[in-house]
């Protein structure tokens, strides 16, 4: 009854309604994009961290005993997740693994041409350095590779792009929040006179009020609906320039799970958004004697 | 039963509404309170609705103060007090039936219970074939019946008339009062009509309450008024 009448009231005015709904559509959308940003660079940032972020190459006169006290100092650190020793043989079959289809690049190639090394994966990006710096102070270390600008880049990005995206998401939803506030306001001008009327026979507050709150909280509904349908057709038509962007690092199909929680999650603060605004319109403009 | 106890009323442009009033209305009674514009007529009707709050003094109704009632007890006092008032307050953009519903439906009655009360209500006071009609379609007199349709549909204990007959013609006026009559002596439902129209009061004989700035100059049973 009360969501029919909410509907009712919503097609007499359908502009005002479409105003609060676009808004909100506009500022979860916004919202959507920031959220697959941040979540996109923390699987990136995953990926890199999976990988092996620091590999020291061994001179070639270092003995077992001197690769081993390395790890250990290594992993003594607290700040690794796995050390993996690989020893010229094993280097050697690598190479051979990595170029089987050119047989150039394996004729008199034997261990001795190639180092033994460790690969390190640490636990956060941020220790990559630090690991990295450990190693190339190290005697029999000749040479430390390491992604580290990329890694620090990678963070730094993803930092901006939460920090930007909780300052605009957070204007945009002001922005809505006041729109509702307008809306829902001019609508209970509109309806000064019937309520008024529903408060001398006899309405509760309450009664007056849930239409309104209704109607907020659909502008909130609708709007992270349409927000989190939007986000999922453009990120469905976009994901094989994106997937070819990212090269190996495996994002896509993203699992329908996400796009549920995101909906979840949008629409529950929409609707809070959109409650809230009419709760502010309704103290502000609706003096029930 | 009505009580008012030395009640007064100060708006806050200093205009006193009411001046120390004493009032008892018993169940079932047909009172009209009578006096120029700006005696206080409208004020001690509003009051009795708690629309309004008195500067000093206790109302009871049924014994009980209303002005210690809390605020979510206030639609239940309303909900037992039926209001026509002299402007209708009808919804215009809704036709006689609903706008007759309006009571019913603050109070979540269902469909079945609303159909056949409005109905009930319509055929009581004679507009039982209007009721798709638009206010704008009816004429002053249909429209005022449409608005004690609607105060008399939760068969309130006190119907309040604020003027009912104000912008009515003299035969229309008349026949809105022997409706209001019709209800009080079929339903017991107290009466309590403000106006200043000397020749109904005077036609029905019925206690007349005389408001004078603010003051209560006569209380008659059978009185007259000439304004």
């Amino acid at each position: 009854m009360k969501v029919k009448k909410t509907l009712r009231v919503l097609r007499r005015s359908p502009y005002q309604a479409l105003a609060a709904t676009l808004a909100m559509s506009l500022t979860f959308f916004i919202a959507s994009i920031f959220v697959v940003l941040i979540v996109g660079g923390q699987v990136v940032l995953n990926y890199i961290e999976q990988r092996p972020q620091v590999i020291a190459f061994f001179k070639d006169q270092t003995t077992e005993s001197q690769i081993n006290e390395t790890i250990t100092n290594v992993k003594a650190t607290n700040l690794t997740k796995d050390v993996k020793y690989i020893t010229k043989e094993e280097a050697l079959a690598i190479y051979r693994e990595r170029n089987k289809d050119e047989p150039l690049l394996l004729e008199s190639v034997t261990a001795d041409f190639l180092p033994s090394s460790i690969d390190v994966s640490v636990k956060r990006a941020q220790d990559i350095n630090q690991i990295s710096q450990m190693l190339k102070e190290n005697q029999s270390v000749e040479r430390v590779i390491t992604p580290e600008n990329l890694v620090e880049q990678l963070v730094k990005w993803t930092k901006t792009v939460r920090a930007g995206g909780i300052l605009f998401v957070s204007t945009l939803l002001s922005i809505s929040f006041l729109i509702i506030i307008m809306v829902v306001g001019m609508r209970i001008a509109i309806r000064r006179d019937e309520i008024s009327i529903m408060s001398l026979v006899g309405a509760t507050k309450w009664y007056i009020a849930k239409p309104f709150f209704l109607e907020g909280a659909l502008y909130g509904f609708i709007g992270a609906s349409v927000a989190t349908f939007l986000i999922y057709v453009i990120l469905l038509f976009y994901s094989p320039n994106i997937q070819n962007f990212l090269g190996p690092i495996q994002i896509f199909p993203i699992s329908p799970q996400f796009f549920v929680y995101l909906w979840i999650g949008e629409v529950a603060i929409a609707s809070a958004v959109g409650i809230a605004g009419s709760a502010i319109a309704l103290y502000r403009y609706l003096r029930i004697k | 039963m009505i009580e008012f106890v030395q009640v007064s009323k100060k708006y806050p442009n200093g205009q006193i509404a009411l001046d120390d009033i004493n009032l008892k209305i018993e169940d079932g009674e047909f009172v009209f309170i009578v006096g120029h514009s700006g005696a206080g007529k409208s004020s001690l009707l509003r009051l009795i609705t708690r629309e309004i709050t008195p500067s000093s003094g206790r109302i009871l109704v049924n014994n009980e103060d209303i002005l210690k009632m809390t605020s979510k007890k206030i639609p239940l006092l309303r909900r037992k007090i039926g209001t026509v008032f002299q402007d209708f307050k009808l919804l215009l953009n809704r036709t006689v039936f609903e706008n007759v519903a309006v009571p019913l439906e603050v109070v979540s009655a269902s469909e079945a219970q609303v159909t056949k009360e409005v109905a009930e209500a319509l055929d009581k006071v004679g507009l039982g074939d209007k009721a798709n009609s638009f206010p704008a379609q009816l004429s002053g007199g249909e429209v005022q019946r449409t608005a004690i349709a609607r105060a008399i549909i939760s068969k309130p204990q006190v119907l309040l008339a604020d003027e009912p007959t104000a912008d009515l013609d003299p035969e229309t006026a008349h026949g809105v009062v022997k409706l209001l009559e019709k209800i009080n002596d079929e339903d017991k439902t107290t009466v309590i009509m403000a106006t200043h129209n000397e020749t109904i009061v005077n036609h029905f004989k019925k206690r007349v309450v005389v408001l004078k700035k603010g003051k209560i100059e006569r209380d008659e049973k059978e009185g007259k008024y000439e304004g």
